[in-house]
């Protein structure tokens, strides 16, 4: 993998933003095509494999999850466990994921996994495709997702009851939005009849038991691009498993146990030293150099990296009441100074494509900078 | 061939071609932002605009902005100020059934992010 520098486009910010890509600069650059990242057909043919074999093994980890009864391990409440058996044993529709990877020395270590409200997923499916355009077309990339989508929005079409799919997210947050709408545009061309409504405004029909959207029309399949553990901790959350009509929520419940980061150490006891894992564990007895990281913890916030004893980075945050897991340290490699994490995406159980964000520090956070790659 | 021969987009680039349109004689004498959010609805004005020099996306999303009302401090909502999510939603006279309750979600009103 190389860092390559190069000139942006003229008037990129424009560019980008006829795409529909509002948030590709906040205080500081959030999208920067002043740089990309060449990969080799090896290395793309590597991550896809591993992102493959990864989510056979999460698939793994959550049914140990289930069969050991291990909800309390994740702090996941009583009260929605029969919800994420009955979504997992009845399979219930889900679409994507993200797992992040280190990729450094031919290595591919994953770090987590994404597996609820992955965000990113324009950036990564559109706009670096059509800057891929721009820059040099003859150039192939790590990206199907487009197409990936749509055609999994057709397959999962037919499952939907009454077809109506709402789609819904927080408002006054322009990036989650742009995710929603997005996917929302895919379900369009897969045939699917969709309908918007903010996540706020969702209501709750006491006499029919149901939720409903601004126009009282009864929610029976929802993707929702906010956080399980925030949703079953907010007023209405109690009522999600004793909705009457039973609604699909995409991703569904059981998403609850991958996107939790003690899926992590459940993954190295399932599957010890494999080559794609990181040692990780519920104590840091076992480890002197290593990452500690809250259960629920996003866009880098709360974490801690360990060497010796000594702590060298923390970042601040509101997570961590739940608890903690630890992983073994490994370093994000280093391009002068700057860090990438790759973000692998599964789309409708496949590998789909990545998207690269660079950060200053060792630790990817809310700041830390999109840029787009291609494959040499 | 890693990627896709070919993307189109229906919904978001629709919403943003709105946003680029030329103002109509009659929008000359106020402030107000006008657009639409797809090639079906009608045009919106969208109201609590200030400020210049704001970026295209923003006003796509001001399009989405719910639009509603206080009366004996008890919010009424009355639909989005976009006519690109449903027709009835955007009338602003929804009338709510008695059972209904609203607001139940949303208590962490920060974006999910990365």
């Amino acid at each position: 993998m190389k860092r390559v520098e190069i000139q942006p486009r003229n008037k990129w910010q424009s560019a980008v933003e006829q795409l529909g890509f509002g948030f590709h600069t906040t205080d500081v650059p959030y999208w920067d095509e002043s740089v990309y990242y060449s990969l080799s057909i090896s290395e793309v043919d590597a991550i896809e494999k591993a992102t493959a074999t990864i989510w056979d093994m999460s698939l793994a980890a959550v049914q140990y999850v289930i069969d050991q009864d291990l909800f309390k391990q994740f702090q996941i409440p009583d009260f929605i466990v029969p919800l994420i058996k009955k979504s997992w044993n009845e399979d219930h529709p889900a679409i994507y994921g993200r797992f992040d990877f280190c990729v450094k020395d031919n290595q591919i270590k994953l770090l987590e996994f994404n597996a609820d409200t992955p965000t990113s997923l324009y950036e990564a499916g559109i706009v670096q495709w059509f800057w891929l355009q721009d820059f040099d077309k003859s150039k192939d990339q790590f990206n199907s997702i487009h197409e990936k989508l749509i055609a999994y929005w057709k397959i999962l079409l037919p499952y939907l009851p009454n077809k109506t799919l709402h789609f819904t997210c927080l408002k006054d947050t322009l990036e989650d939005l742009t995710n929603v709408e997005y996917l929302r545009d895919c379900a369009i061309q897969a045939g699917i009849k969709t309908k918007l409504v903010f996540i706020d405004d969702i209501g709750w029909d006491e006499d029919q038991q149901q939720f409903v959207d601004l126009e009282n029309d009864v929610i029976q399949n929802i993707f929702k691009l906010y956080p399980w553990e925030w949703m079953i901790n907010d007023q209405f959350g109690k009522n999600i498993p004793i909705a009457k009509n039973e609604p699909y929520w995409i991703e569904p419940s059981w998403k609850m146990i991958l996107s939790n980061k003690a899926i992590l150490p459940i993954l190295w006891k399932l599957y010890p030293s494999h080559p794609l894992l990181l040692a990780s564990f519920f104590d840091n007895t076992q480890l002197s150099d290593y990452v500690k990281k809250p259960l629920l913890s996003r866009e880098g916030a709360n974490i801690e990296i360990i060497k010796s004893t000594q702590t060298i980075l923390r970042t601040d945050g509101e997570y961590g009441e739940e608890g903690y897991i630890y992983q073994e340290l490994f370093t994000l490699p280093e391009f002068k100074g700057k860090y990438p994490v790759i973000g692998s995406w599964v789309v409708g159980q496949q590998p789909a494509g990545i998207g690269i964000r660079e950060d200053n520090t060792l630790i990817t956070n809310n700041k830390s900078r999109f840029v787009p790659h291609l494959i040499e | 061939m890693k990627k896709s021969r070919k993307i189109k987009l229906v919904l978001i680039t629709a919403t943003l071609a709105a946003c680029n349109q030329s103002p109509k004689d009659d929008w000359d004498n106020n402030n107000k932002i006008h657009l639409r959010s797809d090639t079906t609805a009608p045009y919106t004005r969208v109201h609590h605009y200030h400020g210049s020099g704001i970026g295209n996306a923003l006003l796509w999303y001001y399009a989405f902005r719910p639009m509603g009302n206080y009366n004996n401090n008890r919010y009424s909502h009355s639909g989005y100020y976009s006519g690109g999510i449903t027709p009835r939603s955007n009338i602003g006279s929804n009338s709510f059934k008695g059972s209904v309750s609203r607001g139940g979600f949303g208590r962490s009103g920060f974006s999910v992010g990365g």
